[in-house]
């Protein structure tokens, strides 16, 4: 099996190249995440009106991660992550990649080709997580730095924390523009046919 | 004795919180068998990272996914049952008192569909279906909580006097369509004919049967083993980044209907969540998952 490789935060351009489809990964450092579509809209309309961010989002680490906060008296801590469907927010990420230069997006379940070619342009990674695995990633929080928009519900709110050995993570959108999730659609419209011609040989043979 | 309220609300309850920290033992049995099936080191390591987790949340006490899910439960009533309980009220009190108390809390999942806003409580929440089970001296109830990952996947449509080779090209085009996105391996469960809401129930029946089980009736089990290959060769793998298992199961059962003919096909995710017990008459409870 070929290595996991820990990779320090935050990641250098040249990292995030050097990076091939398949690769696991485990991040240490600082990182950004939300899970919340209204979120994404709040972090569209300030890139719109110019307004300062929260929380710097510059070539950081942004992750769509949903999380439980709570404000204990002495900080905030979290007591669960875990990752949302990325394609969710398909519509709102090329613009939010390229405004931030963002070095590493991830969640599950991918993003579009528009979304491949913006990280393209900026030198990004989209990396996939665990779903369903809260247990392992949460162990990997080592500090909460911020909590934004606390307005929001919980899972919506825009969190930076300090974690090590976050992972591992599958690179499945490289900084090349190249897309697990769009070769593998390319190959099931390649194969769609064939398929069907097997299904309808199974039946066939029954019958 | 007679199962009463705080019978069914304690269940209900304890039902739901089963189901967050326990991917059923099929499951994990057919995720180490998919390992071991699997060629690449990424299918590999991500069935590992699966069952990893799923150890983790069940040995610790903890939530498997943060998606807690909104809560669904089935109902089967046993008509020897001895039972004097409002049950509809009664599970939705137990949920009530599972937001109140569970630990870790849970996250606002339940939405308004008109507005978009997110609490624990909401119209016709939990969601609830009952059946009778004829002869039975028990209530069986399954919770089965539902999240958005694998649930926004599920489809439906109606077709007039389709031949098998249309039923089963929209089954695997709904597989297609969901692609890489309801954390693979799914269990799809697929209800064919009857009208248009009894097969969705079929379809989502179908989810909760024992990964492995084989249908009683041959030309369904034969339908199921041919589509299960079906799907799996479309390579979206473990986390849909590639593989040989997209779906541990293919589960399908079909009801008589007109020559209009609905077909249904509903996911769950990798974690399966399912959970089942049994109250008997005489108040004591069996849990068989």
């Amino acid at each position: 099996m070929s290595a996991i490789r820990n990779i320090d935060l935050p990641m250098s351009r040249q990292t995030a190249e050097s990076l091939e489809l398949g690769d696991m990964v485990t991040l240490t450092g600082p990182v950004k995440m939300t899970a919340g579509m209204p979120t994404h809209q709040r972090i569209l309309d300030f890139i719109d009106a110019g307004k300062k961010m929260p929380m710097d989002l510059s070539q950081s680490a942004f992750f769509h991660l949903g999380s439980y906060s709570r404000d204990t008296g002495n900080g905030i801590e979290i007591l669960y992550m875990n990752p949302t469907t990325s394609t969710r927010f398909n519509h709102m990420m090329p613009r939010i990649i390229r405004h931030f230069g963002l070095r590493c997006v991830g969640g599950k379940g991918g993003l579009d080709s528009a979304c491949a070619a913006a990280l393209k342009d900026v030198g990004g990674v989209y990396l996939s997580f665990l779903g369903g695995g809260a247990p392992l990633h949460s162990e990997s929080i080592r500090r909460i730095e911020q909590v934004a928009w606390t307005d929001l519900v919980s899972h919506y709110r825009l969190v930076a924390m300090d974690v090590a050995e976050l992972g591992p993570l599958t690179v499945a959108i490289d900084a090349h523009g190249q897309s697990l999730y769009d070769n593998l659609d390319a190959s099931v419209r390649q194969r769609r046919e064939q398929i069907i011609e097997q299904l309808n040989l199974a039946r066939a043979r029954r019958d | 004795m007679t199962i009463k309220d705080a019978d069914i609300q304690k269940l209900s309850e304890d039902l739901y919180s089963w189901a967050l920290r326990k991917v059923p033992e099929d499951t994990k049995v057919a995720l180490a068998a998919a390992r071991d099936r699997e060629t690449t080191d990424t299918a590999r390591r991500t069935l590992n990272m699966m069952l990893t987790s799923a150890n983790r949340a069940e040995n610790d006490n903890q939530f498997v996914c943060s998606d807690s899910g909104v809560p669904v439960y089935f109902v089967k009533i046993g008509t020897k049952a001895d039972w004097n309980a409002n049950i509809k009220s009664a599970i939705r009190a137990g949920f009530d008192h599972l937001v109140e108390t569970i630990q870790p809390p849970l996250l606002k999942h339940v939405t308004n569909p008109l507005t978009n806003e997110r609490s624990y409580s909401g119209r016709h929440m939990p969601i609830i279906t009952y059946d009778l089970v004829e002869d039975a001296d028990y209530i069986e109830i399954i919770c089965s909580p539902k999240a958005l990952g694998s649930g926004r996947w599920a489809a439906m449509e109606l077709f007039t006097f389709p031949t098998l080779e249309t039923i089963e090209t929209y089954i695997l085009d709904v597989a297609i369509k969901a692609g890489a996105q309801h954390c693979p391996p799914v269990v799809m469960g697929v209800g064919i004919g009857g009208t248009f809401d009894y097969c969705t129930k079929l379809a989502k029946e179908q989810t909760l049967r024992e990964i492995g089980s084989i249908n009683p009736d041959p030309q369904v089990a034969a339908m199921e083993e041919r589509l299960c290959e079906a799907v799996n060769a479309l390579g979206y793998g473990p986390m849909g980044t590639g593989g040989a298992t997209t779906v541990l199961g293919v589960h399908v059962d079909y009801a008589a209907g007109h020559g209009f003919t609905p077909v249904a096909v509903a996911f769950n995710c990798w974690i399966n969540r399912r959970t089942r017990a049994r109250i008997y008459s005489d108040g004591h409870v069996e849990r068989l998952e």
